[in-house]
């Protein structure tokens, strides 16, 4: 036997072998979460890593998922986007250039969102996202998926019920971040409020990053409202207004449409805390809570030392809604999957859940699940009422 | 009547803690002339250990909140200096009167211990008990005691470096360097044991508004930089490498964001800071009371 046809037998004996590994070896589908880990919200950044580890380790625990022929393992990386759109922009960069991410299942925070999404939808990658903007939805981005419920969902239902509550709320002070969120947030918020009889008095912005409050908290107490609706503040904030409210001697209706972290803003504020309204967060210890989100929180609380909330569990949300539509079109093509995403039902921690809401954006990109509305009772989170959307009911008869 | 007392209540509380903060960057400045975007990561420090220790002491040890406060106030200025130290040895005294080469390494400084921070102590704000719960009212205007213990304390550590600079032979040092450094050297001032002290000096100011901001705000990894922003602002007001700039610079700035915020909004009150400067640089650009570059 010659040289050659040993050379061209060995190697094709190497070829077969290393074919037929990779055959057997599953393949990769990195996805990707962008939010604040550090600074006023960094709760809602490492709550929502630690949801999307959990989802990302069930699917992978469960055999991956299925497209084409092929078996996905799935790998997360996750960024600290500082809830601004500069380092919104330095993560996206990172996921889709270097990383090479197709899948982004989750991003916090309107302005890093739009920073975010302005690669996304040009590069052809599926987008996740918790914004409040309702900029960000629509027919002209056909990739971009809103994750948990958003002001157009949570605010008519969470002020009404407040409003029910306390039928002598005829004013509120509003104060809000001075960035895309609070700007997007701000007009949805008055009208409604003006829809339910209450007159917003004042409206009043701040930067975020700002660690004093004392003139604002003057400025809200002189004027005496009824209640505050701390706009799209994040707890550390929200946390630091009340305290300084109450040496003030303000004790109104307090309320915190994206209000989620109990436990920070208790820490915060301490008692002053007590008795506040909160839209996005949720009870996930309480009778209502699936078995899901009872475990999932059990973790986050052993892990974080937080309870899971309406922000930060719905990154484990897209991970699921993003597995069923990967398995439903048969394709790793974030193209098709954006096109099967609001075809399917899929179960999310809150149980089976969808996509819609062409009415309101012009086409079926947010999510459908329950809007919890929870009230600080001795420091904790408690579900006081919940609405499911009329569109799901429809969708599951 | 009581909303203007108020409004000048609230004045000194932001003030006294931006007052500290900036005499340390100026001081800094003016001994060594050079600006130290790291110095937001003293104050950092400083609240992070006492955020730490306060809690360690009263949960873990069962110390007295009074006590415990006490020890993690005087460690978060020992820890300071010593990290001062550090990076005044192995970087800064390469750099004195560098503008550029102190611009860089401070900038690569601030992101090398601010991801320390993160990594030490993740990004979750952290909260302290009151050392001294309850409210109190003057004149009309309410405060919470622990406001007006940081107050007072501000304004004695205030004092205490005016007296340090104006009336003892280190403060004739640093004030001969900061005027003229080759003349100081020529009189046998030790110029980089003299910069060596303002830098420590600087940093401990920074620590001790540090230690004290922590027992009133959320404390994060990123918290000073926050105050590093307004300590520009007040400094390039005040005047560069002047006490009295910075004294006078930050009560300034928080006049405008306690009277702005109310009559405006916060936003807008920031907005004003900044016009001020752009205003400041085209009419004056050595500041209130700074001295012309000849």
């Amino acid at each position: 036997m010659s040289m050659k046809k040993i050379i061209g037998i060995t190697g094709g004996a190497l070829i077969a072998l290393f074919s037929a590994q990779t055959t057997f070896a599953d393949e990769i589908l990195k996805v990707g979460v962008s939010a604040p880990m550090s600074g006023a919200a960094a709760a809602w950044g490492l709550g929502f890593e630690y949801a999307a580890e959990q989802a990302v380790e069930k699917v992978n625990s469960e055999g991956g998922i299925k497209a084409g022929g092929e078996t996905y393992m799935l790998e997360l990386h996750a960024y600290d986007n500082k809830y601004n759109a500069a380092e919104g922009a330095k993560t996206a960069q990172t996921m889709l250039n270097r990383e090479n991410i197709k899948f982004i299942v989750g991003s916090i925070g309107t302005a890093p969102v739009r920073a975010t999404q302005a690669l996304s939808e040009r590069q052809g990658v599926l987008l996740f996202n918790t914004g409040w903007g309702k900029s960000i939805k629509g027919p002209e981005y056909p990739l971009t998926f809103t994750q948990m419920n958003t002001p157009f969902e949570i605010l008519a239902p969470f002020f009404g019920y407040i409003k029910e509550q306390h039928p002598d709320l005829k004013t509120v002070a509003m104060i809000t971040p001075n960035d895309a969120t609070g700007q997007e947030v701000e007009p949805v918020a008055v009208k409604t409020w003006n829809d339910l009889g209450v007159e917003v008095i004042s409206t009043d912005r701040y930067e975020r990053g700002t660690t004093e409050f004392q003139s604002i908290a003057t400025k809200i107490a002189n004027s005496k409202p009824d209640g505050v609706d701390f706009g799209a503040a994040p707890p550390a904030d929200v946390g630091s207004i009340m305290k300084e409210l109450d040496v003030l001697g303000w004790d109104g209706v307090k309320i915190v449409a994206p209000g989620t972290s109990a436990g920070t803003l208790s820490k915060m504020a301490g008692g002053a805390a007590e008795g506040t309204y909160l839209g996005a967060s949720a009870d996930f210890q309480g009778d209502s809570a699936s078995e899901t989100q009872r475990k999932l929180n059990e973790g986050a609380i052993a892990k974080l030392g937080e309870s899971l909330n309406g922000i930060t569990i719905s990154s484990y949300d897209a991970v699921m809604a993003l597995k069923k539509a990967i398995e439903t079109a048969d394709s790793i093509d974030p193209k098709k999957v954006a096109e099967t995403l609001p075809t399917i039902i899929f179960e999310s921690s809150y149980g089976p859940a969808a996509f819609g809401g062409t009415d309101v954006y012009g086409s079926p990109q947010q999510i459908l699940i329950p809007v919890m509305i929870t009230q600080v009772k001795d420091g904790k989170a408690v579900e006081v009422g919940r609405v499911a959307p009329e569109e799901l009911r429809e969708r599951l008869k | 009547m009581e909303l203007q007392v108020q409004l000048l209540m609230n004045t000194l509380q932001i003030g006294s803690v931006y007052v500290l903060f900036a005499l340390g960057l100026t001081l800094i400045f003016g001994v060594m002339k050079i600006v130290n975007f790291a110095h937001g990561t003293f104050f950092t420090a400083a609240a992070l250990i006492v955020s730490t220790i306060m809690i360690w002491g009263v949960d873990t040890m069962g110390l007295s909140i009074w006590l415990s406060y006490l020890i993690a106030f005087v460690l978060a200025l020992l820890v300071v200096c010593l990290i001062g130290f550090v990076v005044y040895v192995f970087g800064f005294q390469y750099f004195l009167k560098d503008l550029n080469g102190s611009f860089i390494l401070s900038i690569g400084l601030l992101l090398l211990l601010n991801g320390t921070y993160l990594i030490l102590y993740g990004g979750v704000p952290r909260s302290v008990p009151d050392v001294i719960p309850g409210n109190i009212t003057i004149l009309g205007a309410s405060l919470t005691l622990q406001r007006l213990l940081l107050m007072i304390v501000a304004a004695i550590i205030t004092l205490g470096l005016y007296i340090l600079v104006h009336r003892t032979k280190l403060g004739l040092s640093l004030r001969a360097v900061a005027e003229d450094q080759e003349a100081a050297m020529l009189q046998g001032i030790p110029y980089r044991r003299v910069a060596l002290y303002g830098f420590l000096i600087g940093a401990t100011l920074a620590a001790c508004a540090g230690a004290l901001m922590a027992t009133v705000t959320p404390v994060t990894t990123v918290i000073g930089d926050d105050f590093l922003v307004k300590a520009f602002i007040i400094i390039i007001i005040g005047g560069l490498g002047s006490v009295v700039g910075a004294i006078l610079g930050g009560l300034l700035i928080a006049l405008i964001e306690s009277f702005g915020g109310y009559y405006f909004d916060p936003s807008t009150a920031t907005l004003a800071m900044f016009v001020l400067v752009i205003v400041l640089l085209l009419v004056r650009p050595q500041g209130i009371l700074g001295h012309a570059e000849k």
